[in-house]
C-alpha cells in the first residue's frame, strides 16, 4: 500500500520489468518525481493511456474508460457519438491518479488538446459535455488550447527491417529541428508562440497556444494551410502525404491530430522505446543540442530539478489568432 | 510593429527582463531582379557543379572554408552544432560605461528592445537607472548563431541595443600620415569660421538620398508610360500572405460543416500507421 497525498494506493509487482532493465518501481519513482511539472499539463484534459502489462515487448492496449477506479480518480462525462450516450472519461487531477495509472503499466499518457477548465478564455464556452453532440460542440472541449504539429521524420537509416517505421536517426532529427525553427518563425509572424518537445521517439511535437476562439474544425483547417505553406518553403524536406511510402526521405508534417478526441503523447509521458525515453519539453535554445535519447526515465528528474519546466505557463502564452486574422488582407 | 527578430531576456545580477528585439534601422535602397531580356522571365539561380555537370540540391552541399587558394576544409552541421554559444537567449550585461568611451567605429546595427508584459517593471527600472546615471551597458547577445558584443542604452524612453564589431573586426591600424603637412594659424582661423557658419543642430530630416529619389521618379515615369515588362505567372503561385490564407481556410471550414473536426472522421484508409504520436 502506497500513501500518496493522503490517498491510499495499492501497488503490486513493483519489480516487474516494463522496459529492458527498468521496472515498474522505476516508472512510479519517475512519475512521483516529475509529477509536479507534469500534472499542470494534464489538468482538465480527458486522458487515455496505452498499457503494456507485460512490458514494451508484450501486448499493448488503449484504454479510455474505466469501470473500476479508486475514489480519488476524477472523471468527466462526455457525449460519445459512437455509443449514442455519455461516457466517463478519466482526468488526471492528482498525483495519486498518475501513480495509479503507472501501477497499471499505463506507460504512455495521452491528453486532449482541449480542457474543461475555464482558464482566461473559456467563460463564454459551454460545459454540458455529456448532454448531446450539439452541446459538446458548443463546449470548451470543442475549442482547443493549442494548434499542434507532429514532425515525424520518414528518413530511413537503412537499418530498418522491410516495412518497418524509420528508426531514430541523427540526420533525420537534425532536419526536423530545422523545420521546427522555421515553423517558429512563421508562427511568430502570426503573433503565436511555439512550444517544442521531443516526441520521445523519432520526432518533435510543436504546440502553438491559441485563445479559444476557433473550434477543432477551424484549427485543423488552419493547421493544414500552415502545413502547405511550410511545404512550399521546403519542398525537399516536408511531406503531407498519407501514403507512408510517399513520405520516404522527408519529414511528415502531421497536422491531422487537431481533432477533438485525438492527442499526442503528453509532456513528460514515457514512451515505448528500449531506453525508456520520455516526451521532453525543451526551451528553444536547448533544441539544437537535444537528442531524443538524452531524455529518459533516469535522466529527466535531474534535468527538471536543475532547470524547471520550459513549458510552464504555456497557457499564459496564448496568441490571439482571431485578432491577427481580422487585421489580415 | 514589425515582427520581433529575437526574444529572450536581459540578465544582470539577480534580475532578468523578458524582451523582444526589433530592428531599428533598414536600408531603403531600391532593389532590382534580373530578367531574361528576351522574354522578361525572372531568372532563377541554380547551384551548378562544373565537375559533374549537374544541378546540386541543398542536401548534397557542404560548407567549405578556403584556407589556401583552391584548398578547402569542410565543416558539417555536427561541427557547427558542437560550437559553444553561451548567450543564445540572454543579453548578459557585463559592465557599465559612459557612451563617450565607445568609439563610433565599433557600432554595427541598432535595435529596439521591447519588454514582455511581465518585464515592464524591471525594464522601466533599468531604463530609469541608465538615464539617471547617463550610462551605457556592455553586453553580449547571440543573433543568428553569432555571438555579438553590444551596448544597451536609453533613448527617448526606450532601451536600445547596438551591436558592436569585435576589436579584430575593426581595421583601426590603417591610418593617414600627415607628418609633413604644415598648417598656419591664419588657415586654421579660416577653417574655424567656416565651421562656425555651418554649425547648427543635427536634423536628420534635412537629408535625403537624391539618387534613390531620382531612380524612383524614373520608375514612376516608366510605369506611367506603360513601359512595363510582365513576368509570366509562375505555375505554382506561392502563398504570399499566410494570415490571409488562414482566414480563407477558417471560412471554408465554417462553410463545409464541422465533420472533419471529430475523431470519428477517420483519415483516409491509407493511414496504416497507428497514431500514437
Amino acid at each position: 500500500m502506497l500513501r500518496v497525498e493522503g490517498h491510499e494506493l495499492p501497488v503490486s509487482n513493483l519489480d516487474k520489468p516494463l522496459w529492458p532493465g527498468r521496472t515498474k518501481r522505476e516508472l512510479l519513482i519517475y512519475l512521483a518525481s516529475v509529477g509536479r511539472w507534469m500534472l499542470p499539463h494534464l489538468a482538465g484534459r480527458p486522458v487515455f493511456v496505452t498499457r503494456w502489462p507485460n512490458g514494451i515487448s508484450g501486448k499493448s492496449f488503449y484504454q479510455k474508460v474505466w469501470d473500476d477506479r479508486p475514489a480519488f480518480v476524477e472523471t468527466v462525462s462526455i457525449w460519445s457519438t459512437d455509443n449514442g450516450e455519455a461516457r466517463d472519461y478519466l482526468l488526471c487531477a492528482n498525483l495519486a491518479t498518475l501513480l495509479w495509472l503507472g501501477q497499471q503499466a499505463a506507460l504512455e499518457l495521452h491528453v486532449w488538446f482541449s480542457s474543461i477548465l475555464v482558464g482566461r478564455d473559456g467563460r463564454s464556452l459551454g460545459t454540458r459535455y455529456g448532454a448531446s453532440e450539439a452541446a459538446l460542440e458548443k463546449s470548451r472541449l470543442n475549442y482547443p488550447d493549442f494548434m499542434v504539429f507532429d514532425l515525424d521524420p520518414y528518413v530511413y537509416s537503412g537499418r530498418e527491417a522491410k516495412g518497418e517505421e524509420p528508426e531514430l536517426y541523427r540526420p533525420a532529427f537534425r532536419r526536423a529541428r530545422r523545420l521546427a525553427h522555421d515553423l517558429r518563425e512563421i508562427a511568430g509572424s502570426l503573433g503565436l508562440e511555439v512550444f517544442v518537445k521531443t516526441s520521445g521517439r523519432t520526432g518533435l511535437h510543436l504546440y502553438l497556444p491559441i485563445r479559444r476562439r476557433f473550434d477543432f474544425g477551424e484549427v485543423r483547417a488552419m493547421a493544414e494551410t500552415i502545413g502547405r505553406h511550410l511545404r512550399a518553403r521546403h519542398p525537399r524536406d516536408v511531406t503531407l502525404e498519407w501514403a507512408v511510402e510517399r513520405r520516404r526521405g522527408k519529414i511528415f508534417f502531421d497536422y491531422n491530430q487537431n481533432v477533438r478526441g485525438k492527442s499526442l503523447a503528453a509532456a513528460f509521458s514515457p514512451r515505448r522505446h528500449p531506453l525508456a525515453t520520455v516526451s521532453m519539453p525543451l526551451a528553444w535554445d536547448e533544441l539544437d543540442d537535444a537528442y531524443p535519447t538524452d531524455f529518459t526515465l533516469a535522466t529527466v528528474p535531474d534535468i527538471m530539478a536543475r532547470r524547471g519546466d520550459p513549458w510552464a505557463g504555456i497557457l499564459d502564452a496564448k496568441g490571439d489568432l482571431e485578432a491577427r486574422l481580422a487585421r489580415a488582407g | 510593429m514589425a515582427k520581433a527578430m529575437w526574444s529572450g531576456v536581459i540578465s544582470f545580477g539577480m534580475v532578468t527582463i523578458p524582451v523582444k528585439l526589433y530592428s531599428a534601422t533598414q536600408s531603403r535602397d531600391i532593389s532590382f531582379n534580373l530578367l531574361h531580356a528576351t522574354c522578361g522571365t525572372r531568372l532563377q539561380q541554380k547551384r551548378w557543379c562544373p565537375t559533374d555537370d549537374v544541378e546540386v540540391p541543398w542536401s548534397e552541399t557542404v560548407r567549405g572554408y578556403e584556407y589556401a587558394k583552391g584548398e578547402y576544409v569542410t565543416l558539417t552541421d555536427e561541427d557547427f552544432e558542437s560550437l559553444p554559444l553561451p548567450s543564445k537567449h540572454t543579453i548578459e550585461l557585463s559592465a557599465f560605461v559612459e557612451e563617450s568611451e565607445i568609439d563610433p567605429v565599433f557600432y554595427e546595427k541598432s535595435y529596439f528592445l521591447e519588454p514582455d508584459k511581465k518585464g515592464e517593471k524591471p525594464y522601466a527600472l533599468l531604463l530609469k537607472a541608465l538615464e539617471k546615471k547617463h550610462l551605457t551597458a556592455i553586453a553580449t547577445i547571440t543573433i543568428r548563431k553569432k555571438e555579438q558584443l553590444c551596448t544597451i542604452r536609453p533613448r527617448e524612453g526606450t532601451i536600445m541595443l547596438e551591436t558592436l564589431f569585435y576589436p579584430d573586426e575593426v581595421s583601426a591600424e590603417r591610418g593617414v600620415d600627415l607628418g609633413a603637412v604644415k598648417v598656419t594659424d591664419r588657415e586654421l582661423d579660416m577653417a574655424f569660421t567656416l565651421i562656425e557658419l555651418l554649425r547648427k543642430p543635427f536634423d536628420p530630416e534635412e537629408y535625403h538620398d537624391h539618387y534613390r529619389e531620382a531612380l524612383g521618379e524614373l520608375i514612376e515615369a516608366k510605369l506611367e508610360g506603360k513601359e512595363v515588362v510582365r513576368s509570366p505567372a509562375p505555375r505554382d503561385a506561392k502563398v504570399i500572405d499566410l494570415a490571409e490564407a488562414l482566414k480563407r481556410s477558417v471560412a471554408a471550414a465554417k462553410k463545409g460543416g464541422r465533420k472533419p473536426a471529430r475523431a470519428a472522421a477517420r483519415p483516409p484508409a491509407r493511414a496504416q500507421r497507428r497514431k500514437a504520436g
